[in-house]
């Protein structure tokens, strides 16, 4: 396995592409919510401060949506493109839920599209009401397209025979095992991403002096959305551990650093997995956890990497790490937002100190670093299989020749969009649309 | 007609759609490029006001027909990006540029910042795109594919870059200037009008020059798709686009601007629709019929039966933003969109 061969290329694209992506629907699926609180607030309090707030995140919104649908374009070309056999053969199983996702997506254009540049043309309550469609069509696509992940990890609804997959069931395959753990932990990270990212930003405006009214109740919105997810996204990751412990065991002992079998096995916090000593070096070990946690008993076996054909396991270091930084963001938010909430009960007003800002501004891309890393741990830890336990991932990419450059042509043109939006996002709000016939040349 | 017909014929709507919707949005591009005269900035400030509030939505069609393609005919999906795999690679960075052009130069100018050559950059992808995906149609109508025991054996160029491949990646980005003038000619006024209506006449000109001069290359380059055009069903659809685009020069000629929009996406419908009549009943000419690719029974029921149950959400949908949307845009007011 070179470099730029083509498998690798192929690997490394689409993780980019899906790395990429990922990011913009977790802000797809998160702000609608924000949206509908925000602008709900303000119908029924009347209160103007939370349709201003609405308005801006909206501009956020259209831009990032419009580069989610650009990335998520790329996507279902990179099917066709760098894994033909792969599409081949589960195409007909999972492209169902796909063509639900682009009812889904499609919706979630429309009525994003009306919401953007409706707010003078319909009225207050009609306007606040395509929050709803938009916050119900981002969480669907969200579910089908996890769907399609999840049966990767737990293929359902079909039968091989001579190669080819007959006696399809497309409903079978869309809910395949997997599917209600992997859904629930996906949508939910989306919901904490956001709330966090939104209350970073008001964080770093009140760290500079700016201790306005406004600033503090947007804070105050987005972390009560982070609040409410947080705990609930803790318990889904729990169940999905668990389900994985069950089910998917050599993906289990991989993020774990379970290299041998043990009865009792404890939990590893940390660690350097050494594949070639068989060890987890360094690792704060807490005794007979991971046999709780997953089995609920504390003299339960755990199955290491090395019971498994050394052929068909994962890489327990591209596992474990993403692994532990997941764990760790998902419990230094749960930690920050705690802290929030709870000096503001105790004080009985919202007036976070700098220490509590700054570790609010630590927790802003936690939440993103956390649905990648966790996806990280899905991808790498189902290696090295594209689908699980039926064919390799090194069988499934593309014939051609010439990816590696593919590779390098996208690797520039990610940077090109993520350095337009940081340009774009980082310059200040606030300068009105200049006339059209002041403006340069060209959309 | 078999369920596995009846999804080509998704196949080939979303294409349709996919030219009339999307295909105004790249003769935006094409017609930024080629702003000239005196109103220059306008015919441009129009054409990006117009499509402000709908591009994302037209691109969706794109979507249903990559999503048709691999849940309908999983094999073909594959057997053709790995055949086309240049020329889609190319469309595709095309397709990235543009909506992310679009997208930043439409935040910016509402933040009233701007980034640098993001114009320029919208006006060649919207060029580049159509010209390869229509070259990708051409060698899939050609029978310029390949594909001996399930596996595509032509090479990387051999397929696409050839004169028939080359006219139809031609015709497709004349299908979208001619589309783009004709539906701004009922969003402008005045001068502007004109502007449009002159460009709309000009590329209606240039689509049937191009649609004619692709029989004779047809016969010298692409046989399989020549000797299938003298059966009556293609002669029939031929006709009929050729009628619609005289109706589509007399619209534009006497200023029955009204009619120029419908005229103007009949006609192109109708040539893609030429198109598929000629490939019929094949998926990939001259070595996949699309019973021979189709997936099974189970997945074409799941799939089309989604698709009228998403169509009754999708469609009022459809229309509640095109009527909250529907005025014209030569003034500074919010845009609205295609027809």
């Amino acid at each position: 396995m070179g470099l730029f061969d083509t498998v690798t290329s192929a690997r490394a694209l689409m993780g980019m592409s899906l790395a990429f992506h990922i990011s913009f629907t977790a802000v797809g699926i998160g702000l609608p919510l924000m949206l509908f609180l925000a602008e709900g607030i303000a119908l029924r309090t009347g209160n103007e401060m939370y349709r201003e707030m609405a308005k801006r995140w909206t501009r956020v919104a259209a831009v990032l949506f419009a580069v989610g649908a650009v990335s998520g374009t790329i996507l279902s070309f990179e099917f066709g493109l760098l894994w033909p056999t792969f599409m081949d053969f589960s195409g007909a199983i999972i492209g169902f839920p796909f063509a639900l996702e682009g009812f889904a997506f499609f919706t979630e254009a429309i009525f994003l599209g009306i919401y953007i540049y409706g707010w003078e043309r319909l009225s207050p309550r009609a306007h606040w009401l395509c929050t709803i469609p938009m916050m119900v069509s981002a969480a669907a696509s969200a579910l089908f397209v996890i769907s399609a992940n999840a049966w990767m990890n737990q293929p359902a609804g079909f039968k091989v025979v001579y190669g080819k997959a007959v006696n399809v069931d497309p409903i079978a395959a869309m809910f395949n095992r997997a599917m209600p753990y992997e859904v629930t932990h996906g949508t939910l990270a989306a919901y904490v991403a956001t709330g966090f990212a939104v209350a970073g930003v008001y964080a770093v405006a009140m760290l500079r002096g700016h201790r306005s009214e406004y600033n503090k109740r947007a804070l105050v919105l987005a972390l009560a959305v982070a609040a409410v997810f947080t705990p609930l996204q803790i318990a889904s990751g729990d169940l999905s551990a668990r389900f994985l412990a069950h089910r998917q065991p050599e993906k289990f002992a991989a993020m774990e650093g379970q290299f041998r079998t043990e009865r009792g096995a404890p939990l590893r916090i940390g660690g350097f997995p050494d594949p070639d000593a068989r060890e987890t070096k360094y690792a704060i070990e807490i005794p007979r956890l991971t046999s709780i946690l997953a089995f609920e008993n504390a003299d339960a076996t755990v199955r290491g990497l090395d019971s498994f054909p050394q052929d068909a396991i994962p890489d327990v270091r591209l596992v474990h790490y993403p692994f532990q930084v997941m764990v760790a963001s998902g419990f230094f938010m749960l930690f920050v937002v705690t802290w929030f909430f709870g000096v503001a009960w105790w004080r009985k007003r919202i007036d976070p100190g700098r220490w509590l800002l700054r570790a609010l501004v630590a927790a802003a891309p936690l939440g993103f670093v956390a649905i990648e890393a966790g996806w990280f741990v899905t991808e790498f830890g189902r290696q090295p299989w594209i689908i699980w336990h039926l064919m390799r991932t090194d069988q499934a990419a593309t014939p051609r020749a010439g990816v590696a450059f593919l590779l390098l042509t996208f690797f520039l043109v990610y940077v090109a969009l993520a350095s337009g939006l940081v340009l774009l996002l980082l310059r200040p709000p606030g300068r009105a649309a200049r006339p059209p016939e002041e403006a340069a040349d060209g959309p | 007609m078999g369920l596995d017909v009846i999804a080509a014929g998704v196949v080939l709507i979303g294409l349709i759609a996919y030219a009339m919707f999307a295909g105004a949005d790249f003769g935006g591009g094409v017609w930024t490029a080629l702003a000239w005269g005196p109103r220059a900035r306008a015919q441009r400030e129009a054409i990006f006001r117009a499509m402000g509030p709908v591009w994302e939505t037209n691109h969706v069609w794109l979507i249903l027909i990559v999503v048709t393609l691999f849940t309908a005919f999983p094999r073909a999906f594959g057997d053709l990006f790995t055949a086309l795999f240049i020329p889609l690679s190319i469309a595709l960075i095309g397709i990235v540029f543009r909506g992310a052009a679009f997208a930043f130069r439409h935040y910016g100018s509402e933040g009233g910042a701007r980034l640098p050559a993001t114009g320029l950059v919208f006006s060649a992808a919207s060029i580049l795109t159509p010209l390869t995906m229509g070259m990708a149609l051409g060698a899939i109508a050609g029978g310029h594919i390949a594909i001996r025991g399930g596996q595509v054996v032509t090479e990387l160029y051999e397929p696409w870059l050839r004169p028939f491949s080359i006219v139809c990646g031609l015709i497709a980005v004349s299908i979208c200037g001619f589309l783009t003038a004709s539906y701004m000619t009922t969003r402008t006024t005045g001068a502007l009008r004109e502007d449009f209506r002159n460009r709309g006449l000009a590329a209606s000109l240039v689509l049937g020059g191009l649609t004619t001069v692709a029989i004779p290359v047809a016969y010298a380059d692409a046989r399989p798709f020549f000797d299938r055009l003298a059966s009556p069903a293609p002669i029939a659809v031929m006709a009929a686009a050729a009628a619609m685009g005289v109706a589509s020069l007399v619209v534009l000629w006497r200023r029955w601007f009204a009619l120029a929009p419908p005229v103007a996406a009949g006609t192109v419908a109708l040539v893609i629709a030429a198109w598929g009549a000629v490939q019929y009943p094949y998926f990939i000419l001259p070595d996949e019929r699309i019973d021979s690719v189709a997936a099974e029974h189970a997945t074409l029921v799941a799939f089309l039966v989604s698709l009228p149950i998403g169509a009754l959400i999708l469609i009022p949908s459809l229309v509640l933003l095109y009527y909250t949307f529907s005025e014209k845009t030569d003034r500074p007011a919010q845009g609205s969109p295609p027809p």
